[in-house]
């Protein structure tokens, strides 16, 4: 199926769902609490946005268990990972992603809380303020509800979107950038410039890490010379904006200096055609602004007059050195966007059989330590990105441990692959080293979760 | 003895009510030009041979500011805003003499700019050369912080000698910039014109020895003493569908849900009551082109009437919107559902054969007989109902919600009533309500539902408290009251309390003390405030509210 972005026609109005959970918080101190939307509620409904001609306002639903499954493996299960607060913002994202498809809007925004970007795949409890990774579970919800294939994901939160990252790292399909504070300086501590993607999709995962202090100038200057440009050449059927808004030069968990008008530009240069709000804590002096700058740019209106009381243009500049550095990231991840079919082709011989890798994730809010080996069948099959396992132990704060292993077939698996991942987890069910055995396969959209304590079986 | 009076757009209807039961009724044709007179043409009918003093409340219900405003009657009208950042003004469509100044306050209520007094002085020349004596002036999150509104409209009656200033943060202080200034103009614009009524009717009554307290009907399905009333001329406007919902209200049995349909002539006004409560708009109501703040109940209006004009196209009918005249069976020029009605015996107005005559003919270019055709046009216009009665529910299910209980409580509800007010619902609602499954009432009194309703209406009010307590003051959203918190432990129990006071008090304030123990609580929520890693204050959010309802007198005579 073509998507409405294939087929851009008469103006239509942007969609807008604003979830500002206004009952729901991480703890009363938390960033992630209940006054972090007050003062935008209070700034765009006093703006009277929501009574623009150019402006539909939706209301927002649940998810389903199942649009969580699709997309995670939730130790101990989805219903025990997510609040209703999670669903309803995950819900959000799909309603907006129906009324996109169906062409009644012509691009939408979701902001709500909570955020989403720094979950993977594998989600054993709270990483970065995310229990479940809305971008994905929206994604995985259209491509296969409405058969497209080609999404781009562009991350412009000021901290890399590793859990968006994880989850697509091995699709060659979904191409994801994202630029943030350098991740020496800045949590989660990655998203460097080498991490291109998986060795079947290598060059369709592009990470821009930026100098501390980098303004609106730096970030136009990247989506100018190098965002814009690899989307003209990927054609995405879907521009996705994870958007999160601690880029400002306010916030108080970051370095940047973004401002208001840098990110209403962002969005018109950008122009997604879905933006999903992640983190952004200035609260009072960034949000507000920065929320009306974003919904006047995707409305197609004039923005120009949305600024920050201490803001005025000129504020910030760019150093030599920080100009240098940038430059000289851009140049080399062009260099990489353009031999990626080389770097895959190599990636894949150096892989052999199967592609296994190690790592230690930290989830900083709950407290746990996880390590995974993650390994994907290098498929003789071109096409078929091959499936994929995860062996995952986590640890608590106390000692206390889960495991899990998963098995993966992508949605465009061979036959064989499929096969072979069903007798993976077939074969698992009786592996007692591990508490829970999940199979995702996203060709027949079946999900399950077998415990191997409890011997019994959920399919979502 | 109590008395309804509603002015509607084409008879000014009348009821006397005495220990709970409707004694007498009157009708007279409306008068556009000379409302004043139609009213007092119905109260003269209904109390003739009624000893004045046995009189005890006296509700009108008038079109009059609904018409003014519609033939642009009122008076011109400048403004002056202050937006501060955020759209570009320019997008606001407020229509005629908008001034834009410099300055700005926050969503807190902090100066972010100073206000630009050389400006608002120029201003305040121009509006003054161009002969306004009219001006509203609005600052954006004026109803934070009205330091700016107090300080443009000293300088505008220091600019332009006699003239009127109103100031948005006292029309309304819900958050939305545009409908407030909106609202303010709208309120500058019919002061006058409604204070010269409010006298013309307070003597009138006072001329025909009635001592009875005269209150007049809002929007909200609301009474306000008439004296209070010309402080709030707007909120007035739309009370005729008002009066017919609060008319099933008191005609129904209570808590249950309704659908109300008000067929008339030309249009069909659809309401809700849900759980014996009338849907008020979730935002405020349309006025001509103007988004306003003024707190309506959610009347959806549809252009099917009995005399709505009926065709065949393409061997189809249509049904509406336009009106040719009265019904073919009563001398009128064209087929109409009354006619269709009228040969399926679910009416009997109107000469048999002319309603024949007028089916046939459509028959005719349908390819049908006179009933068949009769039968197509009914379920024509029962469809419309049907289909703008879901759409309705539909609507209020849809809409946004912002907190994760608003989510997970809505449920989808159906209704248990379909209640038929107004002269086209004898034939039509009782095949509407069974489409719905619902019971098909037509109360007795339908035709005068309206004026029952104003009678029996109860005053309504509402209060929105907001304290800051960080910043250490609080505000009222309704009128603009500000006042300090000292306290830095002021939590929700003080802060309902307060609210409760406030209530008590503004409801002396307009008259209805009597009313202030009806006040219920709406929402209460608070918001930690968290600067560095502690908590530096509270932001309290606080409503409450008299909802609509009915007065004690009404003991529900004539209750289905």
């Amino acid at each position: 199926m073509t998507s409405p972005r294939e087929v851009k026609g008469e103006a239509r109005k942007m969609g807008l769902i604003f979830f500002p959970a206004f009952d729901w918080a991480i703890t009363p101190t938390h960033p992630e609490r209940e006054e972090r939307l007050l003062y935008t509620r209070d700034q765009i409904f006093e703006e009277g946005l929501m009574d623009l001609p150019e402006v539909e306002e939706y209301k927002p639903r649940l998810a389903e268990h199942k649009d969580i499954a699709r997309v995670h493996f939730c130790i101990p299960s989805v219903e025990a990972l997510v609040t209703e607060a999670h669903l309803i913002a995950a819900g959000s994202t799909l309603v907006l992603a129906d009324a996109y498809m169906k062409g009644e809007i012509n691009n939408a925004f979701a902001l709500v809380r909570p955020p989403g970007h720094h979950s993977m795949r594998v989600a054993h409890g709270n990483r970065g303020f995310c229990n479940v990774n809305n971008e994905a579970i929206m994604v995985e919800y259209i491509r296969r509800k409405y058969g497209i294939r080609r999404v781009a994901i562009i991350d412009t939160d000021v901290h890399h979107g590793d859990g968006t990252q994880e989850i697509f790292y091995h699709d060659p399909d979904v191409l994801f950038i994202s630029f943030h504070q350098d991740g020496r300086t800045l949590y989660p501590g990655s998203g460097f410039v080498d991490e291109q993607g998986g060795p079947k999709a290598m060059g369709r995962t592009i990470n821009i890490p930026l100098p501390p202090e980098t303004p609106d100038e730096g970030i136009h200057y990247v989506l100018k010379e190098l965002v814009l440009p690899i989307l003209e050449e990927f054609r995405p059927q879907l521009v996705v904006n994870s958007a999160g808004q601690d880029n400002h030069y306010t916030d108080p968990l970051a370095n940047m200096r973004f401002s208001a008008q840098g990110y209403a530009k962002l969005n018109e240069m950008l122009a997604p055609d879905i933006a999903v709000l992640e983190g952004g804590y200035a609260i009072e002096s960034a949000l507000p602004y920065v929320n009306c700058g974003i919904i006047l740019a995707m409305a197609g209106l004039d923005y120009s007059n949305v600024r920050e009381p201490d803001y005025h243009p000129g504020r910030f500049s760019m150093s030599r050195t920080m100009e240098a550095n940038i430059t000289g990231t851009v140049e080399y991840l062009q260099g990489v966007w353009d031999a990626r079919d080389e770097l895959t082709a190599k990636a894949v011989e150096r892989a052999g059989p199967f592609f296994r890798r190690h790592k230690n994730i930290f989830y900083d809010t709950d407290g746990i330590r996880e390590r995974q080996t993650e390994s994907v069948k290098m498929c003789p099959d071109k096409s078929c990105p091959g499936y994929m396992t995860i062996d995952t132990d986590a640890v608590r704060g106390y000692g206390q441990s889960e495991s899990g292993f998963g098995t993966f077939v992508p949605l465009f698996a061979c036959k064989s692959c499929r096969e072979e991942a069903r007798e993976e987890y077939e074969a698992h069910k009786t592996d007692s080293r591990y508490n829970y055995i999940f199979f995702q396969d996203k060709n027949r959209d079946e999900y399950r979760l077998y415990s191997t304590r409890m011997h019994n079986e959920r399919v979502y | 003895m109590l008395i309804g009076i509603d002015v509607g757009g084409t008879t000014t209807d009348a009821v006397l009510i005495d220990e709970g039961k409707v004694i007498k009724t009157s009708k007279v044709p409306t008068d556009h030009d000379h409302l004043l007179e139609c009213l007092m043409a119905a109260l003269d009918e209904i109390v003739l041979g009624i000893p004045p003093e046995k009189i005890e409340r006296v509700v009108l219900s008038t079109t009059l500011i609904t018409n003014l405003i519609a033939e642009g009657k009122t008076d011109p009208v400048a403004l002056i805003i202050e937006p501060g950042p955020g759209m570009n003004p320019d997008g606001y469509s407020l229509g005629g003499e908008v001034q834009i100044v410099r300055g700005a306050i926050d969503y807190r209520g902090r100066e972010i700019e100073a206000l630009d007094e050389d400006q608002v002085e120029k201003a305040a020349a121009k509006i003054a050369e161009r002969g306004y004596r009219k001006v509203a002036v609005a600052s954006k999150f004026g109803q934070r912080n009205h330091a700016h509104e107090e300080r443009m409209r000293e300088t505008v009656m220091r600019t332009i000698p006699g003239v009127h200033v109103e100031m948005g943060h006292q029309a309304s202080g819900r958050l939305n910039f545009p409908r407030r200034a909106a609202t303010t103009v709208l309120k500058a614009a019919a002061m006058d014109e409604y204070r010269k009524f409010a006298g013309e009717v307070t003597k009138a009554v006072a001329g025909r020895r009635i001592q009875a307290p005269v209150y007049i009907l809002k929007a909200d399905g609301g009474t306000l003493p008439l004296a209070t009333s010309i402080e709030h001329p707007v909120e007035t406007i739309f009370s005729g569908p008002a009066a017919s919902t609060m008319g099933v209200l008191a005609l129904t049995p209570a808590g249950q849900t309704s659908v109300v349909v008000d067929i008339g002539g030309t249009t069909t006004d659809i309401a809700l009551i849900l759980d014996g409560s009338p849907l008020i708009s979730s935002e405020g109501a349309r006025v001509n082109s103007y988004l306003t703040h003024i707190r309506a109940f959610a009347v959806k209006s549809v252009a099917l009437g009995g005399d709505s004009r009926v065709r065949a196209v393409g061997g189809r009918v249509a049904v509406g919107p336009e009106r040719a005249g009265p019904a073919f069976c009563l001398g009128g020029p064209e087929p109409t559902p009354t006619d269709a009605m009228r040969i399926l015996n679910l009416i009997s107005i109107g000469e048999r054969n002319l309603a024949e005559e007028a089916m046939a003919n459509l028959g005719k270019k349908l390819g049908c007989s006179a009933g068949e055709a009769a039968q197509t046009v009914v379920d024509a216009a029962v469809e419309i109902l049907i289909r703008e009665i879901d759409e309705m529910f539909l609507a209020w299910e849809e809409e946004p919600a912002y907190r994760v209980w608003e989510i997970l409580q809505k449920e989808k509800i159906r209704p248990q009533n379909v209640v038929g007010v107004g002269g086209g619902s004898l034939g039509l609602v009782p095949l509407v309500a069974e489409r719905l499954g619902a019971r098909g009432i037509i109360p007795d009194n339908a035709t005068v539902a309206n004026a029952i309703g104003a009678a029996v209406a109860r005053p309504t009010l509402t209060l929105t408290f907001r304290a800051d307590t960080e910043r250490g003051f609080y505000t009222v959203a309704e009128d603009g009251t500000t006042g300090e918190i000292r306290d830095r432990r002021f939590g929700q129990k003080e802060a309902e309390e307060m609210a409760k006071r406030l209530i008590i008090e503004r409801a002396a304030d307009m008259g209805i003390g009597e009313y202030a123990a009806e006040a219920v609580l709406t929402a209460s929520e608070v918001f930690n405030m968290v600067r560095g890693w502690s908590t530096s204050g509270r932001i309290l959010d606080v409503s409450m509210q008299i909802p609509a309802g009915l007065i004690p007198e009404w003991t529900g005579g004539g209750r289905g």
